[in-house]
C-alpha cells in the first residue's frame, strides 16, 4: 500500500511539474498577486511570515501524527491488548499550551509593526500631494469621481509613485473594492465611507474584481487601475476635465461599455438583457433617464446617483440605437 | 420526581405499525435515527448542488447554471449543509447517544424531542419547496446580507421562505438544546460526576449552550429582516436611516458560535474514537473538557473577524485578531492531546479510526489557515475569496464530516445491530481523503490569485482555470465516496456482520446494553467509578474470575 501511495505522490508531483512548465510565467497562486505597492508588499511580508510559521507547525503536527500511526499501529498484536494507561502529563500539556501563545504573540507583534505601512482606514492621513478619488460601487460597475469632476467607469487612471486615497462608497448594495496587487479589499457599504490608500510602485495595469457578492452580475463587476507616469497623468487629467465639461469626451461610450454592456452586449445586441438596437425608448431621453434612475422590472437602477454630466453623455451615446 | 410517561403515545395501532410507529415515536434512539437519516438525505441534496456548482466552474466562461440560477445554488448549498445537515446530524447523534452514554432511559422531555425533529423536517421541506415559489429560491447567499436581501433587490418570495425555514430549524435546535441541557444535568447514572462524563457528552453540552445563545440571537436578526421586507421597517436600510453593518454584526454573532456548534461535537467524537482504537485512555481528559468550554466561551468573542474589510476601527480589528488567535490555543491543545493518545498505543486502523485520524490531519490544515485569516491585513487580501472557501471546507468537511463518518462507522453497530463493511469503509475513507484535498487545496491558490467566492463564471485561463478543473474533479471523487457509503449502508442492512453488545471493547456505557438497545435502554445501570465505566466493568469481571478460579 505504501509503495502504491509513493507512486501516486510521484505521479502527482510529475503532473504538477509538467503543468508548471506548460503554464510558465502565469502566477500559480502560491502567494498574493503583486505586490506592486508598498501596502501590498507589507501584506505580502505578513503572508510569508504566516506561511513560515503555519508551515512549520503543519510539518510538526502531521509528522507526529504519521510517525505515531506507523510506529504504533497494531501489526498483528491482539486487538484487545492495551497500551500503557497514560492519562496525561501536566508539564507537557502546559508546554503545548504556552508554546502556541508565544508563537501567536510573534505573529501579532509582526502584524502590528507592519500595520502602519498598510495605511488604511485613517481619513486624516492623506498626504498633501495625494490624489483623492471617490470610488462608487454600484450594481454592477465601479464609478470613479475625481476632484476636478472627471468621471471614469471601471478603469481608474492614477499616477504611479504618488499616494492615491480612495473614498469608497455604495449607493445600492454591499460591494468590495479589490485590486490584489495594490491593496487588500475594502467594502463599499451604503451609508458608510471607507478610506484606502495605495501607491503604485510602477507604471502598469492592475486588475481586480468586486469582492463582496452583490447580485447576479457580481462576476462581471471588474475593475482596472492604470498607473501612469505622473506627468502623463496630469496632462490626461486636465485634458479630460475640459473634454468632459464640453461634452466631447468618450464618457458616454465608457459608461455604456462599463455599465450597460454587461447585460445588453457591447453593441447593444442583447444578452441577458434585451436587444437595444431599434428600441423606441431611445427616442425619448426622459424615459431613458427615468429607467436608469429608478430601474426596470429586472434592471437595477444603474444611474440612480449619476450627475447630469454622466447621464447626458450616456443618453447622447445611446442615440445610435434609436435606429 | 415521580413523572410518569404514558407508555403508549398515541393509539396502539399507530405505535405498533411498522412505519407508523416511526411517525409517533418519542424514543430518543428512533428520533436520533430519524434525524441522522433525514440529514443524510439533505447531505446528498446539498452535495448534488455542490456538483452542479463545480460543473459550472470547471472551465472558463461555462454556461450551465448562470446568474440567478447559480446564486440560488450556492445559497441553498450553504443553507442546507449548515442548517439541515451538520447541526441536525449532531442533534441526531446526540439524541441517540447522550441518554445511552449517561445511562438514562430517555431524554428528559421525550415529546419535546419528537417535536424538535418534526420542526427540523418541516424547515427542510419549506426550504426546498421555496424553489417552486414565485421568483425561485433565495439567492442572497447563506448569510443574506442586506441591502441585497431586502425587498428592493430580492423581490421574490424565496427570501421570506428562507427566513421561515431558518426560523423553523432554529426552533428545532433550541428545543433540542434545552432537552440536552436538562438531560445532561439531571439524568446521569449514579456515580457519573461531571469529570466522569464521556467527552462526547461534554461537547454536546457546550453545543447545546451555544445553540441557546446563538440561534435565539439569529432568530432576532432574521425577524428584523423579515419585518424590513414585509412590514416596511428599515432596520437594515441605510437609505432610510438603518444600518447594513448592524445585520452583519448580528449575523456573525450567531455565525461564529455556529462554527463551533458544528465542530465541537465532532471533536467530541474524536475524543471517543481515538482512545478506543489506541487501546489507551484519552490523553488529558480534563484539558480536553476545559478546552471545550474555553472554545465555547471564546467563540462568542470572535464574530467580527468575518468583517475585517467592513471598515471597523483599527482597535477593534486588533481585538478580534487577538480573540480569534486565542481560540487557536485550546483547539491546538485538543489536536496535540489526540495525537498524544496514539503514542505507545495499540493503534487499530479500522474505518472509524481512519476517519478519526484523517479528521485530525485534515482539520489541522483548516485550523492553520484560520490562524492566517485572523491576521487581519492578510484577511483583507483573501476574505470573500476561495481561500476562505477552502479554509471553511477544511474545517467543516475535514473536521465535522470526517468525524461524522468516524461516528457512523463506530456507532452503526449500536444503532442497527450490524457492522458497516470495513473494506468498503476504507475505500470510502480514501476517496474522501483524496477528494477533499483535490477539491479544496487548490482553492487556496485560487483565492490568492484573486478569485472571489460566489462568482458564477470567470474569464481567466492558465493556472486559474487549471486549479478550478482540479477542484471540480475532486468534487466528483467526493461524490463517488458518498456513493460508496450509501452502497455500504444499504448492502449491510441485510447482510452485515452482526454486532454484540460491545464489538470494539469500548469504554462508555452505550456499549453495556444490547445492539440495538431495547426501548428502555438498560436493565440495570452499573455504578460509574471513572470516565471509562465499561473498562472498569471488564476488569472487575476479570478479577472476579481470577478469585473464583
Amino acid at each position: 500500500l505504501r509503495r502504491r501511495a509513493g507512486v501516486l505522490v510521484v505521479v502527482a508531483l510529475l503532473g504538477l511539474a509538467l503543468a508548471h512548465t506548460a503554464l510558465a510565467g502565469d502566477p500559480a497562486g502560491l502567494s498574493p498577486r503583486g505586490p506592486d505597492s508598498p501596502q501590498a508588499s507589507s501584506i505580502q511580508d505578513i503572508y510569508w511570515l504566516l506561511i513560515a510559521i503555519t508551515g512549520a507547525i503543519f510539518v510538526l503536527v502531521e509528522g507526529a501524527l504519521i510517525v505515531f500511526i506507523v510506529r504504533f499501529r497494531n501489526r498483528g498484536r491482539s486487538r484487545t491488548l492495551e497500551g500503557p494507561q497514560i492519562h496525561g502529563a501536566t508539564r507537557l500539556e502546559l508546554m503545548w499550551t504556552a508554546a502556541p501563545i508565544v508563537i501567536l504573540a510573534v505573529i501579532v507583534t509582526f502584524v502590528l509593526t507592519k500595520l502602519s505601512g498598510i495605511d488604511r482606514a485613517n481619513p486624516a492621513s492623506a498626504a498633501s500631494n495625494s490624489l483623492v478619488v471617490k470610488v462608487e460601487g454600484r450594481q454592477f460597475y465601479w464609478n470613479f469621481v475625481y476632484p476636478n469632476g472627471v468621471i471614469q467607469v471601471e478603469r481608474m487612471r492614477a499616477p504611479s509613485g504618488r499616494d492615491v486615497k480612495l473614498d469608497i462608497v455604495s449607493e445600492d448594495v454591499d460591494h468590495s473594492w479589490w485590486i490584489p496587487a495594490l491593496q487588500g479589499k475594502f467594502d463599499a457599504i451604503p451609508g458608510k465611507t471607507n478610506h484606502l490608500h495605495f501607491t503604485a510602485d510602477k507604471v502598469g495595469t492592475y486588475e481586480g474584481q468586486c469582492g463582496e457578492f452583490c447580485g447576479y452580475e457580481h462576476p462581471h463587476m471588474v475593475a482596472t487601475v492604470e498607473a501612469m507616469p505622473n506627468g502623463d497623468f496630469q496632462s490626461w487629467y486636465e485634458k479630460e476635465a475640459q473634454a468632459q465639461a464640453s461634452g466631447t469626451s468618450d464618457l458616454g461610450k465608457m459608461t455604456f461599455e462599463g455599465v450597460c454592456a454587461t447585460c445588453h452586449g457591447m453593441q447593444g445586441q442583447g444578452g441577458f438583457g434585451p436587444d437595444l438596437q431599434g428600441n423606441p425608448i431611445f427616442k425619448q431621453p426622459d424615459a431613458i433617464e427615468t429607467l436608469l434612475r429608478h430601474g426596470g422590472i429586472q434592471m437595477p437602477a444603474v444611474g440612480r446617483a449619476w450627475t447630469d454630466r454622466q447621464m447626458n453623455a450616456l443618453i447622447a451615446y445611446t442615440k445610435r440605437f434609436a435606429g | 420526581m415521580a413523572v410518569r410517561i404514558a407508555p403508549s403515545p398515541a393509539s396502539t395501532v399507530v405505535s405498533r405499525g411498522r412505519y407508523s410507529s416511526w411517525l409517533a415515536t418519542v424514543d430518543h434512539k428512533r428520533i436520533g435515527i430519524l434525524y441522522i437519516l433525514t440529514s443524510l438525505l439533505f447531505f446528498v441534496a446539498g452535495g448534488i448542488i455542490a456538483l452542479l456548482m463545480r460543473s459550472q466552474l470547471a472551465r472558463p466562461n461555462e454556461h450551465i447554471f448562470t446568474r440567478n440560477h447559480y446564486d440560488e445554488l450556492f445559497t441553498m448549498h450553504g443553507t442546507t449543509m449548515i442548517f439541515l445537515v451538520v447541526v441536525p446530524v449532531f442533534a441526531g447523534l446526540g439524541n441517540f447517544l447522550v441518554p445511552l452514554m449517561i445511562g438514562a432511559r430517555d431524554m428528559a422531555f421525550p415529546r419535546l424531542n419528537a417535536l424538535s425533529y418534526w420542526f427540523f423536517l418541516l424547515g427542510g421541506i419549506v426550504l426546498y419547496a421555496s424553489w417552486f415559489s414565485a421568483g425561485g429560491a433565495a439567492r442572497a447567499g447563506w448569510y443574506s446580507y442586506p441591502p441585497l436581501s431586502e425587498l428592493a433587490f430580492e423581490p421574490g418570495k424565496g427570501q421570506d421562505l428562507w427566513i421561515l425555514a431558518i426560523h423553523l430549524t432554529s426552533i428545532s435546535s433550541i428545543l433540542g438544546a434545552i432537552n440536552f441541557i436538562v438531560t445532561i444535568h439531571n439524568m446521569r447514572a449514579p456515580g457519573m460526576s461531571w469529570m466522569r462524563m464521556p467527552l462526547f457528552v461534554w461537547s454536546i453540552y457546550v453545543y447545546a449552550i451555544l445553540i441557546l445563545i446563538a440561534l435565539t440571537e439569529l432568530a432576532g436578526a432574521l425577524t428584523l429582516l423579515l419585518l424590513d421586507r414585509n412590514v416596511g421597517t428599515h432596520f437594515f436600510l441605510p437609505s432610510k436611516g438603518g444600518s447594513a453593518v448592524l445585520y452583519q454584526h448580528m449575523f456573525w454573532f450567531f455565525g461564529h458560535p455556529e462554527v463551533y456548534i458544528m465542530v465541537l461535537p465532532a471533536f467530541g467524537i474524536l475524543s471517543e474514537v481515538i482512545p478506543v482504537f489506541s487501546r489507551k485512555p484519552i490523553f488529558g481528559y480534563k484539558a480536553i473538557a476545559f478546552s471545550t468550554i474555553a472554545i465555547g466561551f471564546y467563540s462568542m468573542l470572535v464574530w467580527a473577524h468575518h468583517m475585517f474589510s467592513v471598515g471597523m476601527p483599527t482597535a477593534l480589528n486588533i481585538f478580534f485578531m487577538l480573540s480569534s488567535m486565542t481560540i487557536a490555543v485550546p483547539t491546538g491543545i485538543k489536536i496535540l492531546n489526540w495525537i498524544a493518545t496514539t503514542w505507545r498505543g495499540n493503534v487499530i486502523l479500522d474505518t472509524p479510526m481512519l476517519f478519526a485520524l484523517g479528521a485530525v490531519g485534515v482539520f489541522t490544515i483548516g485550523g492553520l489557515s484560520g490562524v492566517m485569516l485572523a491576521a487581519f491585513p492578510f484577511d483583507w487580501q483573501v476574505t470573500d475569496t476561495y481561500f476562505v472557501v477552502a479554509h471553511m471546507h477544511y474545517v467543516l468537511f475535514g473536521g465535522s464530516a470526517f468525524a461524522l463518518f468516524a461516528a457512523f462507522y463506530y456507532w452503526w453497530p449500536k444503532m442497527f445491530g450490524r457492522f458497516l463493511d470495513d473494506r468498503l469503509g476504507k475505500i470510502n475513507f480514501w476517496l474522501y481523503f483524496i477528494g477533499i484535498n483535490l477539491t479544496f487545496f487548490p482553492q487556496h491558490f485560487l483565492g490568492l490569485l484573486g478569485m472571489p467566492r460566489r462568482i458564477w463564471t470567470y474569464n481567466h485561463h492558465g493556472w486559474w482555470a487549471a486549479w478550478n478543473l482540479v477542484s471540480t474533479i475532486g468534487a466528483f471523487v467526493m461524490a463517488l465516496a458518498t456513493l460508496v457509503f450509501i452502497i455500504n449502508a444499504v448492502k449491510t442492512t441485510r447482510s452485515g456482520r452482526r454486532a454484540g453488545n460491545d464489538p470494539w471493547t469500548a469504554d462508555t456505557l452505550e456499549w453495556y446494553t444490547s445492539s440495538p438497545p431495547p426501548a428502555y435502554n438498560f436493565d440495570k445501570v452499573p455504578y460509574v467509578t471513572s470516565a471509562r465505566p465499561l473498562r472498569d466493568l471488564r476488569r472487575r469481571i476479570k478479577e472476579e474470575d481470577l478469585v473464583h478460579a
